[in-house]
């Protein structure tokens, strides 16, 4: 199959910061490739890097084989990017937006007039198309977002975090849009830190953190990697740290963590461990005040690599 | 093409702004209205033209009567009559703006080897000392050209001595117009006719801005105006990052430069626009004659404006925000327009003043509006001018885009 970005060794350092350190990774032509992860973790720097905004310390990436370092140009003229931020100018109408960033991409004349239509149609936006973007909400502000990435009919797109504070019915309405640009042919690159998301959207999944690669696979292959393990949050009427070390002693627990208040416990069986959880915690004094229990995810996965939930 | 749409969604941007209309027409006219009241102490002439006394100690003779209608005709002067004898003090007492003494038996010895030495009484440290020495000179070069003219002629006349018929007449003044068209380019134009006394004006009546003292709050709004126009193409750049197009026009195929270019050509239109409309204003309403040189006028115009939007956009990519933008370009605006002589002609200021003044682009803008305003002078008195203006233009948007590719892409 084709490549449509290759990661050669990026690297990107900001003074002593070392945000990307050494991400080799491939996004076949026609895949969804996400890369999840919490901020910080430098999904966003690696965006930065392919879509000609930051230049990379080193190393180096191809997209639709040509080399961002040396061709940046004809990189950046495969490239449609949705920036994580709305990039929109206010004061123009939602039209007007799509026409000038059109231009911008090379469209003109009726060619871009039918693309605007078209990308209008496809983000939900045609009645409101003559409408100032600043009166517009979060979700068709970030629809507006998309739709401009899209208008020359870009080979890949690189989407950093659309769905970031927007309403659940918008949210939806862009990874609907996502599927089907997929479904059009177009290579997607997308960034999140909502596990769901990647789960739902993508046909490989990249976990990052600290500025490193630390898990790549389809969504099933990373979940083997916890080895379908059930994550048990649990919530006290005490200091985590009096239950934590009695807790990762309880058969069945293959690790418990905490942070902010909430002990995370992933057990092979919950049915089985759960009332051993709570003798544990009447035996130290402490009383369980909340159970979530979730099956198998991505979110197990991070945290069974790091030690960390993937939360914000 | 990209260059040009990005211009004009920066154009169409702006002309929305009802608030922008205001900084670009409306601030100037009244700011150009008031400095002029300034100036002329709240009562304006009638006639814009210098006052130049005529002091002719030669009576009727043919050369001092062409001289006086010469310069009559130059429309940039009118005649004051004034005894030769207190034609100086005419200047000190500011009747009269310079004096001109045209000496007894100048015209009968015009023709002679060595002809008399007319003298001009004036103030040469103001501007319209200097006009007035311009306009004067240029107009008894062209009489002494004329003068060489005719002597050559008659001297040739006196050597063929018999013209027998009409066809050798006929040549013989083809040859006499050859030989003088190149005796014309050969008289020295430097050649000091004129001698010029200073005598320097006590009292304060508005004349040394050649009359009409919009002369000076005119062009000297104008450019204070048009350099505050570096707030508009310095906060294009700022409000782009703030909205994060900045970054997103990056991520398209478009090259650095041409994103500045696209911005810079919609700064200089807008300036531009804005400085046109002004020398308007002060041809139209002002009688600040702006359409004695035209050409000189726009050419000025241009280069003002292309450094403007330059040194606008540098600003812009340096800055960290729009507070920074405001800050950074109202020192620059009090600084160009102050040193620069917009606010006060740079000749009263003395010669270091002026000096440190000329190292600002502004002091560069009003000297080639000066030039033709109030010294009189032709086309060729703007080319130093708009190529030191085309200079830090090219200067500023050369660092302008250095700053935008290391600081954006």
């Amino acid at each position: 199959m084709t490549l449509a970005i290759e990661m050669q060794n990026l690297h990107k350092r900001f003074g002593d910061l070392h945000a990307v350190q050494g991400v080799s990774l491939t996004v076949q032509a026609g895949e969804i490739l996400s890369l999840l992860g919490p901020n910080g973790a430098g999904k966003s720097t690696i965006i930065s890097m392919l879509s000609g905004l930051l230049q990379p310390t080193e190393g180096d990436a191809l997209v639709m084989g040509h080399s961002i370092r040396r061709e940046p140009e004809a990189a950046k003229a495969c490239l449609g990017v949705v920036p994580q931020d709305i990039a929109l100018y206010p004061d123009l109408s939602a039209r007007e937006n799509l026409l000038f960033w059109g231009k911008m991409y090379g469209l003109r004349g009726a060619a871009l007039k039918k693309r605007v239509d078209e990308v209008l149609e496809i983000i939900g936006l045609v009645d409101r198309q003559k409408g100032r973007v600043d009166k517009f909400s979060g979700g068709m502000k970030r629809r507006v977002n998309i739709a401009a990435a899209l208008l020359h009919k870009p080979q890949v797109v690189i989407m950093d975090e659309p769905t970031v504070g927007i309403d659940p019915q918008s949210r939806r309405h862009i990874l609907d849009n996502v599927k089907e640009l997929n479904r059009q042919g177009m290579t997607v690159l997308y960034t999140t830190h909502y596990m769901e998301e990647a789960a739902e959207l993508s046909d490989h999944i990249a976990i990052m953190d600290h500025g490193r690669v630390i898990a790549y696979g389809t969504h099933d292959e990373l979940i083997r990697l916890v080895g379908e393990q059930t994550r048990i949050d649990l919530t006290l009427n005490v200091d985590a740290g009096r239950v934590l070390t009695a807790w990762q002693q309880v058969e069945g627990v293959s690790r418990a963590s905490a942070q902010d208040g909430l002990v995370t416990v992933l057990v092979d069986d919950s049915n089985r461990v759960l009332p051993r959880l709570f003798e544990a915690a009447t035996a130290a004094g402490a009383r369980i005040t909340g159970v979530d229990i979730r099956e198998p995810n991505l979110e197990a996965v991070f945290l069974h690599l790091t030690g960390r939930a993937l939360r914000d | 093409m990209r260059i040009l749409d990005l211009a004009f969604k920066d154009l169409s941007q702006v002309l929305r702004d009802k608030m922008s209309l205001l900084f670009l027409i409306v601030m100037p006219v009244v700011f150009t209205f008031f400095m002029g009241l300034a100036f002329s102490g709240a009562t304006r002439p009638t006639d814009p033209r210098l006052a130049l006394g005529w002091a002719n100690a030669d009576g009727e003779s043919r050369f001092s009567q062409q001289l006086y209608a010469d310069l009559e005709a130059s429309g940039s002067v009118r005649w004051v009559e004034v005894d030769p004898a207190e034609a100086e003090a005419a200047v000190r007492q500011g009747q009269v703006a310079g004096a001109l003494v045209i000496p007894a038996g100048f015209g009968q010895a015009v023709f002679s080897p060595a002809p008399l030495q007319l003298t001009l009484i004036a103030d040469q440290a103001s501007t319209a000392g200097q006009s007035l020495y311009q306009i004067v000179q240029a107009a008894v070069a062209r009489m002494f050209s004329a003068v060489e003219i005719a002597r050559l002629d008659v001297t040739m006349l006196d050597a063929q001595n018999v013209l027998p018929d009409e066809a050798a007449r006929a040549e013989e003044r083809q040859a006499a117009l050859e030989a003088a068209l190149a005796e014309w380019t050969q008289t020295d134009r430097q050649r000091a006719w004129v001698r010029v006394e200073s005598a320097v004006a006590q009292t304060d009546n508005g004349v040394p801005l050649g009359g009409n003292p919009f002369n000076q709050s005119s062009p000297g709004m104008l450019v204070q105006f048009a350099i505050s126009g570096m707030i508009g193409a310095a906060g294009i750049v700022v409000q782009e990052r703030k909205t994060r197009t900045l970054q997103r026009l990056i991520t398209t195929a478009m090259k650095p430069w041409q994103i500045i270019a696209g911005h810079w050509l919609a700064m200089v239109t807008l300036v531009l626009g804005q400085t046109l409309l002004l020398v308007l204003f002060g041809q139209l309403v002002l009688d600040v004659n702006y359409f004695r040189e035209p050409l000189g006028v726009l050419l000025v115009a241009v280069a003002f404006s292309l450094w403007i939007a330059s040194m606008g956009l540098f600003i812009g990519v340096l800055a960290q925000g729009q507070e920074q933008v405001i800050l950074f370009c109202l020192i620059a605006m009090f600084l160009f327009t102050s040193l620069g002589g917009a606010w006060f002609p740079l000749e009263v200021t003395g010669q270091v003043f002026s000096l440190i003044g000329h190292l600002t682009p502004g002091a560069w803008a009003m000297d080639g509006f000066q030039n033709i305003l109030v010294r009189g002078l032709g086309l060729a008195s703007v080319w130093q001018p708009v190529g030191v203006l085309v200079a830090y233009a090219l200067l500023f948007f050369a660092l302008a885009v250095w700053r935008f590719r290391v600081r954006e892409a």
